[in-house]
C-alpha cells in the first residue's frame, strides 16, 4: 500500500477465524490503520487481495460489519435519534426497525432521555457511547474496533468491554487495534504486531510470547549466579535477579542446577513476558531512532 | 440494496436540510424582501396616484403670452388662461402671489422651451402647470389639423407588426428567444442558490469526521449521487418559495402593482431549441456539481474551499460581459473560446441557442462535451472524496489519490 511514493503495508499477510477477537497491533504509524482502511475498500491497495468472507469487501454487501473507526464523528448538528435511525437504514433495517433499536440501545446506555438532543450538545463520552452504538446495529458478524477505548473513562471503557464480550457471545467476530496491552491479554485469541507496515509477529500470545523470549525466572537469592547457556541474566541486584530463558529447559532444571551451583534459593517464580514488555522490546527501537532523528 | 441506500441519502439530506431554522430563514428571506418591494410599490403607486388625481383636481388661472400664434385663446379660456402682452408685470404678479401662473410660449415652441412661472405648489402640484401649458398647446394645434388620425400620426402613435421568415418558414424573432432563455435563468438561480451547499455536502462528512463510518456503510458514488439528488430538491422547493410572491402579486395585486398581462401565446418556441437548453443546463450543473464537490473533498475547511469557489463563479459567469459579442458576432474567437471551454460553455452556448446563432453540429459537440467531463469529474469527485475526506485536517495531494503504479504490496486474508 503506497502513499505518493511511500510504501506504508507491505507483504502482510494474516487470516481472522471466525468467531475470534484478533488483536492488531503495533505503535502509531506503524501501518494498522491503513491495512484496515484498506481492508474496508477505503484505500484502494496498490497491489494484493483483501477479502472478508472469502470476498472481497463492498459497502453495500457489509451491512452486517461494524466499524468503529479511530477518527470519531456523527453528524453533530443532528438529533442523536436521527443519526442512529440514519444509519439503521443504511446498514439495512427499516426505519421504524432502526428507530426502535436507537432507543433501546439509547436506554441501556443511560442516554434515554437525550434521543432528541443535538449531537454537539452530548459530551464527548456520550458521543463515544452514540457511535458504539452506530457501530453494533444490526447484530453485525464481524467488528473491526480501531483503538475502541480511544478516549473512553474507566466507567465507559467497562461498558464498552461488555458490549465486545457481547457480541463475541453472540457469535461475533471481532478485529481490534488497541494499545492497551491488558485489554488484548483479557481479549484475544490471537494478535499480530506491525512493524514498517510488516508482521513483527502473529500467533496466539503464548506463541507471540515465546516468540520472544518465553519465560523469564524471578528469583531471591545469595551467592554467586553462574552463567549458563540456558538464560541470560536480564537483572542482577544484591540478592535479586531475573533470568530470561534462551531455549525451551524445564525451569525446575535451571532450580536444579542453581542449587547444585550453592546459591541460596530464598524464592523462585516463573512467568512469561507481558505484552507490553513484548511491545516496549519491539517499538522501544523504533521510538529511539525517532527520537535521534 | 444501492438503492434503498440511495433513497435513504436522499431522504436524510432533504428532511435535515428543509427541517433547519436557518434554511428558512435564508430561504424566506427573498421573498420577505420582495414582499416589502411589492408593499413599497403598491404604497407608492397609492401615493402616486392620489398626488396624480389632486394634481388633476387643482384649479388655478393662468396668463400667457403667445409669440408663435399657436395658442388659440379659446382653448385657454376654457383651461382659465387669459393673454396678456407684458411678461415681465405678470411674472411679477406670480412673484407677488397675485397671480398663479404666467407662461411664455415662444416664437417656435418645437426648438425653444415655453417658459412656466408659478406660486410653488409642491412638487407635484407644481408639475401641473407643466402640463397645463402644454395642454393648451397640444390642443390647440390638435383644433387646428382639424382631423384626430392626422394628429395621432403626427404625433408618431403608430404600431409595427413585423414577420421575418427562415427557411421559408415563419421565424419566431424576439419572443422566440425568451423560452429558451429561461434555461440560463434557471441553471444561474440554481447555482447560485445551491453552490454553497454543494461545497459544504461534503465537508460536512470530513469535518465532522464521519467519512469512515459513511464509506464502510454505503458506496461514495451512491453518497455523492444522493446529496446532488437533495441539492437538486432542496433548489427546487427553493425556487418554489421565492416564486411564490411573484404568483401571489400576479393574481391578487396586478393592477396595483401595474404588471401587464401575460400573454403566453406571443412565446413561440421551438422544440429543438428548448431540448438544447435543457440538455445544455443539466450539463452545466452536472459539471459544476461534480467539480464542486471534487473541491469540497480535498479542502480542509469551508474556508479553504470558498477561494476556489469565487474562482468557479467567475468562470461561469464570465461570458455574460462578452454579451454584446455573442450577440453580434458569435463566430469570432472570444465567443468560440467561450463556448467551448467547459466551465464557460453553458451560460455562453444557452445564450447563443436562445439567439439562434448555435448550429445543431456546435450544441452537439458542447453537449457531449459537457456530458463527458461531468462523468470524468464526477469519478474523480468520488475518488478525491474516498480519500481527501479522510484527510481530515490537510489538503489531499493529488498525487497521493492518483499515484503512478510503482511498487508491490501483498495485503490479503
Amino acid at each position: 500500500m503506497d502513499f505518493a511514493g511511500v510504501t506504508a503495508v507491505e507483504d502482510l499477510s494474516f487470516d481472522v477465524e471466525r468467531g475470534e477477537t484478533f488483536g492488531f497491533l503495533g505503535s502509531n504509524g506503524s501501518g494498522k490503520t491503513t491495512t484496515l482502511r484498506a481492508l474496508l475498500g477505503i484505500y484502494i491497495p496498490t497491489a494484493g487481495i483483501l477479502h472478508i468472507d472469502g470476498r472481497p469487501f463492498t459497502p453495500e454487501a457489509g451491512s452486517r460489519l461494524g466499524y468503529l473507526p479511530e477518527e470519531r464523528g456523527l453528524y453533530k448538528k443532528e438529533s442523536v435519534l436521527t443519526v442512529m435511525t440514519y444509519f439503521g437504514e443504511l446498514k439495512g433495517l427499516s426505519r421504524k426497525a432502526a428507530a426502535a433499536w436507537s432507543m433501546n440501545y439509547l436506554e441501556r446506555v443511560n442516554l434515554g432521555e437525550k434521543a432528541k438532543t443535538r449531537v454537539d450538545k452530548l459530551s464527548g463520552g456520550q458521543q463515544q457511547k452514540v457511535q458504539l452504538g452506530v457501530t453494533i446495529m444490526n447484530d453485525p458478524e464481524l467488528l473491526i474496533l480501531d483503538e475502541p477505548t480511544k478516549g473512553f473513562d474507566p466507567v465507559n471503557r467497562r461498558l464498552l468491554m461488555d458490549v465486545i464480550e457481547e457480541q463475541k457471545r453472540a457469535g461475533a467476530t471481532v478485529l481490534m487495534v488497541t494499545h492497551q496491552m491488558d485489554e488484548v491479554e483479557r481479549l484475544c485469541d490471537r494478535v499480530i504486531l506491525l512493524k514498517g507496515g510488516r508482521a513483527e509477529a502473529y500467533g496466539t500470545i503464548p506463541e507471540v510470547q515465546n516468540q520472544y523470549g518465553g519465560t523469564m525466572i524471578r528469583l531471591s537469592y545469595s551467592g554467586n549466579i553462574p552463567e549458563s547457556p540456558h538464560y541470560e541474566i536480564s537483572t542482577r541486584d544484591r540478592n535479586y535477579a531475573e533470568l530470561t530463558l534462551t531455549d525451551s529447559t524445564d525451569e525446575a532444571l535451571i532450580l536444579r542446577d542453581l542449587v547444585a551451583a550453592g546459591v541460596l534459593v530464598r524464592s523462585f517464580t516463573t512467568s512469561k513476558l507481558s505484552l507490553e514488555e513484548i511491545f516496549v522490546s519491539v517499538y522501544g527501537d523504533q521510538n529511539n531512532e525517532m527520537a535521534a532523528v | 440494496m444501492a438503492q434503498h441506500n440511495l433513497r435513504t441519502v436522499v431522504g436524510f439530506e432533504v428532511s435535515r436540510t428543509l427541517g433547519k431554522k436557518r434554511f428558512w430563514l435564508i430561504t424566506l428571506l427573498v421573498p420577505i424582501a420582495i414582499g416589502i418591494v411589492m408593499a413599497l410599490v403598491v404604497l407608492g403607486n397609492a401615493t402616486a396616484a392620489s398626488s396624480l388625481d389632486e394634481q388633476s383636481e387643482t384649479e388655478f388661472t393662468f396668463t400667457y403670452s403667445d409669440t408663435s400664434g399657436y395658442v388659440d385663446p379659446a382653448v385657454a379660456g376654457t383651461l382659465d388662461g387669459t393673454p396678456v402682452t407684458d411678461d415681465e408685470a405678470a411674472i411679477a404678479a406670480v412673484r407677488a402671489g397675485e397671480q398663479d401662473a404666467h407662461f411664455v410660449y415662444p416664437e417656435d415652441p418645437t426648438t425653444t422651451p415655453t417658459e412656466v412661472y408659478g406660486v410653488d405648489k409642491g412638487l407635484f402640484g407644481n408639475n401641473a402647470y407643466g402640463s397645463v401649458a402644454t395642454q393648451v398647446l397640444v390642443t390647440s394645434a390638435q383644433d387646428q389639423i382639424g382631423d384626430p388620425a392626422l394628429t395621432a400620426l403626427a404625433q408618431g402613435n403608430v404600431a409595427v407588426t413585423a414577420t421575418t421568415f427562415v427557411d421559408g418558414e415563419e421565424a419566431a424573432g424576439f419572443m422566440g428567444m425568451i423560452p429558451p432563455l429561461i434555461f440560463v435563468g434557471i441553471f444561474f438561480l440554481v447555482f447560485t442558490l445551491l453552490a454553497n451547499q454543494m461545497l459544504t455536502s461534503t465537508l460536512e462528512e470530513k469535518e465532522n469526521r464521519v467519512t469512515e463510518m459513511i464509506l464502510t456503510t454505503l458506496n461514495p458514488t451512491t453518497l455523492i449521487t444522493g446529496k446532488i439528488i437533495a441539492l437538486f430538491t432542496v433548489g427546487f422547493v427553493q425556487v418554489l418559495v421565492f416564486l411564490l410572491p411573484a404568483f401571489i402579486a400576479y393574481l391578487f395585486f396586478r393592477t396595483a402593482l401595474n404588471i401587464p398581462e401575460l400573454d403566453l401565446s406571443g412565446f413561440n418556441s421551438d422544440p429543438a431549441q428548448m431540448i438544447i437548453g435543457a440538455l445544455l443546463a443539466i450539463g452545466g450543473f452536472a459539471l459544476f456539481t461534480g467539480t464542486l464537490v471534487a473541491i469540497g473533498a480535498v479542502m480542509p475547511t469551508a474556508k479553504d474551499a470558498g477561494n476556489f469557489f469565487g474562482a468557479l463563479i467567475i468562470l461561469m459567469i464570465i461570458p455574460l460581459y462578452a454579451l454584446s459579442l455573442i450577440l453580434s458576432d458569435p463566430q469570432s474567437p472570444v465567443v468560440q473560446l467561450f463556448t467551448y471551454f467547459p466551465y464557460s460553455a453553458p451560460i455562453t452556448a444557452m445564450l447563443r441557442n436562445a439567439f439562434g446563432s448555435l448550429a445543431g453540429w456546435e450544441a452537439a459537440i458542447v453537449i457531449t462535451e459537457l456530458f463527458l467531463l461531468s462523468a470524468v469529474v464526477l469519478q474523480v469527485a468520488v475518488r478525491l472524496f474516498r480519500y481527501g475526506s479522510i484527510e481530515y485536517t490537510r489538503k489531499v495531494s493529488f498525487r497521493s489519490v492518483f499515484p503512478w503504479p510503482r511498487t508491490k504490496c501483498t495485503t490479503h486474508r
